[in-house]
């Protein structure tokens, strides 16, 4: 520590550029990980905040709520602790001033999936009544506000708001179950009118429920890994924070090797006096430490500070655990990035540094 | 007994390559005494330093320290020595760039025990007339200056053995006498064994010994008096 530390007050400019470029590194991984997190709640925030088990889909849907169709008298058949069923329809909602992409939820409003209404009327009181996802506010929608649809001529009214209600990047407005049949079938409702997309399952033994033959029970986890574009969004952002860690390993490495090939004769000099190789190899791994360390903090209040004067369009939602845990490794990795020149340390020879 | 050399031999290469840059030598070094080694560049001046200072086993024969047998240790091993028991002095200035001069010493004191107390070390500035310079870093001292922090250095470590390669080359007449007288006292006040390569004449009367090697042969040199 004392090598270290005194190295780096005495060359500050050398080592602020290398703790600049670790700060920045840190700094782009905490933002793509609140990107990532952005994202991912975006797709499954709703069904998180359902808290189910298990979900019922027709087979054939191969996992998409939007393909699948089946009758909600299934939902008593099944014998679950508790079900809820789901019609589901996507549609273009205008309340006159903004235009935005929602879906449109059916529900049972007894069931376990009925929102927490946050603010507005907790209950669906007029006819054609939607409780919305609270990120409508910001696109402009207020409670009162009639909207028209993009395909129907019914219009619905924000009667509340509620929490953590998106779906697949998308708004959802919970409303009743028979409002929303009718506008999704029109005139074939009567024919219709039971059938929904999914039955939403609560109970811990799913796996051991007896389903019809053209139909599959799937785990909620499963379900969101399956929703259109979730797992690829995902993974690619997370390739990028991996990609980052093996980019500042190399930086961190290159750097420190640098520092350390400008150092051999001195390390030799230092070693001909008796100094051990772990000495000086353990003031590099401190050294690297200190840099890293400083840089994860300091790209740590830049990520924050900045997500602080972000606009609410841009997606980002931090997880101090998930920084936590990347800004350890971004230090783990660094270290690991002076190993090379601990190699090269430990193989100086003393002889040559006094020209023996 | 402090440093000797039995039978060593250094040689470097095989066959018809084979360079004998240290032959056969016996050297002897007691506790208290200041022996100079003189020679011409190539010699094998400085194969005989790192040998007698544990930088490099001999190819044949052995190397004793305080009675303990180096030829027979790995690097680890008589790199503990080097640190316990010897200390540089050496050409290339041989201190850490980034350090002060408080630092340098202070690194000592990380890595090993029994080094100089506080009072002792102040003594030695004033002896070495650094005390001025305790705060300064290398690059601020001139070549003479920090070839006295590098004596303050090996003798802060109190050593039984001082090996001192050229260590007035970069001080005037009047610095180089003070700087022999020092490590005349030294050695005779802590009972070190010091040795010291030069080329320095005017250094002779320092000395208890004079060795002179030709072509990796040390033998004792008594013409220098004359």
């Amino acid at each position: 520590m004392f090598l270290a530390w005194s190295e780096i007050k005495r060359n500050k400019l050398r080592f602020l550029l290398i703790t600049s470029i670790l700060l920045l590194v840190s700094f782009l991984v905490f933002f793509l990980s609140g990107l990532a997190n952005g994202l991912a709640s975006m797709n499954r925030e709703a069904v998180d905040n359902w808290d189910a088990d298990a979900i019922v889909l027709t087979e054939e849907s191969d996992k998409s709520l939007y393909q699948s169709s089946l009758d909600k008298d299934l939902a008593d058949e099944l014998g679950a602790k508790e079900t809820a069923v789901v019609s589901q329809m996507g549609s273009i909602a205008n309340n006159g001033d903004a235009k935005k992409n929602v879906l449109l939820f059916g529900i049972n409003k007894e069931e376990f999936i009925t929102p927490k209404v946050s603010e507005g009327d907790p209950t669906f009181y007029v006819q054609n009544g939607v409780v919305a996802s609270d990120a409508l506010k910001d696109d402009g929608f207020k409670i009162g506000d009639t909207l028209e649809l993009s395909s129907s001529d019914t219009k619905l009214t924000i009667v509340g708001f509620t929490e953590k209600a998106r779906f697949n990047a998308a708004s959802i407005l919970y409303m009743k179950l028979n409002d929303l049949q009718k506008i999704k079938f029109g005139e074939s409702y009567e024919m219709n009118k039971d059938m929904v997309n999914a039955i939403i399952i609560k109970d811990s033994k799913w796996n051991e429920l007896d389903i019809p033959k053209d139909t599959e029970i799937i785990k909620a986890e499963t379900f969101i890994e399956n929703l259109p574009g979730y797992t690829e969004q995902n993974l690619t952002v997370t390739y990028m924070i991996y990609f980052l860690f093996v980019i500042s390993a190399a930086i961190v490495a290159i750097f420190l090797y640098v520092l350390t090939v400008q150092k051999i004769s001195m390390f030799g000099l230092m070693k001909a006096q008796g100094i051990s190789s772990s000495y000086l190899a353990k003031s590099v791994v401190a050294q690297t430490f200190i840099l890293a360390l400083i840089g994860v903090v300091l790209g740590f209040g830049l990520t924050l500070l900045a997500g602080s004067f972000l606009p609410s369009a841009v997606p980002v939602q931090f997880d101090l655990t998930a920084m936590l845990i990347y800004g350890l490794v971004l230090i783990a990795v660094s270290i690991a990035g002076a190993v090379i020149s601990v190699w090269t340390i430990i193989r100086i020879d003393p002889l040559e540094a006094i020209g023996g | 007994m402090v440093l000797e050399l039995r039978n060593a031999k250094k040689t470097f290469g095989e066959g018809n390559t084979l360079v004998e840059a240290l032959k056969e030598t016996n050297f002897l070094v007691e506790r208290g005494e200041l022996v100079a080694v003189i020679g011409p560049s190539g010699s094998g001046k400085s194969t005989f330093l790192t040998v007698a200072g544990g930088l490099q086993s001999p190819s044949e024969g052995q190397v004793m320290i305080n009675g303990k047998e180096l030829s027979q240790l790995n690097e680890k091993q008589r790199s503990k020595i080097r640190l316990q028991e010897i200390g540089f002095i050496l050409q290339a200035s041989n201190l850490v760039p980034f350090l002060t001069v408080d630092q340098q010493l202070e690194l000592l004191n990380k890595v090993k025990k029994n080094n100089m107390s506080p009072v002792e070390k102040k003594q030695l500035y004033e002896d070495l007339g650094i005390t001025k310079l305790h705060k300064k870093y290398p690059s601020d001292l001139s070549g003479g200056e920090r070839q006295r922090v590098a004596i303050a250095k090996a003798l802060f470590s109190n050593s039984s053995i001082i090996l001192a390669d050229e260590p007035t080359a970069s001080l005037d007449s009047d610095r180089a006498f003070e700087v022999m007288e020092l490590l005349q006292h030294e050695t005779k006040s802590k009972q070190t064994a010091t040795i010291v390569v030069t080329h320095d004449t005017r250094l002779m009367k320092y000395f208890d010994k004079v060795y002179k090697m030709t072509d990796g042969v040390l033998e004792l040199d008594t013409t220098i008096y004359e």
